[in-house]
């Protein structure tokens, strides 16, 4: 595979923390699509089957939504478009950027933090 | 159907369309495959997310390329991305009936204004406002619409039925 992404070379350090912030929270189908990319690089039809798996079939794209996504995700380089050696059959496959799994990071640390006042807080409510 | 799907995509902005096109075809095909293992409901069910899908997408592509993004705009976009489980989202019918009523008010009042200047052309003389055909305008315009769409599901039931969509994987005379 080769890259065709410009993103992936940018360095963290010019990259500040406050300015994804505030692209924070991200959509669910935002969120899904950066989750399934998270591992690995995936075509669009795995990103869509990854997506529906992960919300056990409670958030299923159709194609548009998901270039609409991936169009945007690749103009604030998040993501990256590889080529593969066989592109004969018209996929490509995308994967995270650096940029893209910092704020990957950063939106699933401001949900853990979330998840964790909610916790105290249902925790508090349910022992008084 | 991928041949619809395909017409489809010509309401997307030209550079979209070189960007994706193929790509998102090579993907509709693939999971078309995948639905036809399924009932006869669940494929008008895939056909209709698809189709809807597609054509929101166009035009929040199309509001990008004007100059914008989805920030602006005073839907809420994001209730269109999400569909669950194929249902329709609930609060389009709502939406597109309160955009119908307001193109007919604005409509309405343009006719009232006009009737309301000066009498230029006398031979044609004042139009008067048609108070009394305001709310049943509305009701045949909500009946009108709800048909259009009726006959496009019709339609499209119509050439699945027909098996037109099977022309597609014909291969080309020659090859």
């Amino acid at each position: 595979m080769t890259s065709m992404g410009g993103g992936g070379n940018m360095a963290l350090d010019d990259m500040s923390s406050e300015i994804i912030m505030e692209t924070l929270p991200l959509s669910e189908p935002v969120l899904l699509i950066l989750l399934s990319l998270a591992d690995r690089s995936r075509h669009g039809y795995a990103i869509l089957k990854d997506v529906e798996g992960m919300s056990d079939g409670r958030v299923v794209l159709s194609t548009g939504t998901l270039y609409g996504a991936l169009r945007r995700l690749l103009d604030d380089e998040w993501i990256e478009r590889l080529e593969e050696e066989d592109s004969s059959r018209g996929r490509q496959a995308y994967r995270l950027t650096p940029r893209g799994r910092k704020s990957l990071q950063l939106e699933v640390s401001r949900m853990k933090h979330l998840t964790r006042v909610a916790n105290l807080r249902v925790a508090a409510r349910g022992n008084s | 159907m991928l041949g619809i799907y395909r017409g489809l995509l010509r309401f997307y902005p030209a550079a979209h369309r070189k960007q994706f096109g193929a790509e998102m075809a090579v993907v509709f095909r693939d999971l078309e495959a995948d639905a036809a293992t399924c009932g006869r409901f669940a494929q008008a069910i895939f056909r209709l997310h698809e189709i809807t899908g597609l054509l929101t997408g166009a035009v929040r592509e199309h509001v990008r390329a004007f100059g914008g993004d989805r920030d602006w705009l005073p839907l809420p976009i994001r209730s269109f991305t999400m569909h669950s489980e194929f249902r329709f989202p609930k609060s389009t019918p709502v939406l597109m009936t309160m955009i119908l009523a307001g193109i007919i008010v604005a409509i309405e009042k343009g006719k009232a204004i006009q009737a309301s200047l000066p009498d230029l052309n006398p031979p044609i003389g004042p139009i008067q406002p048609p108070h009394h055909a305001f709310l049943p305008s509305i009701v045949l315009a909500l009946v009108i619409f709800y048909a259009a769409g009726l006959i496009g599901w019709g339609i499209l039931y119509a050439l699945r039925r027909s098996g037109v969509h099977r022309l597609d994987e014909t291969p080309a005379i020659g090859k």
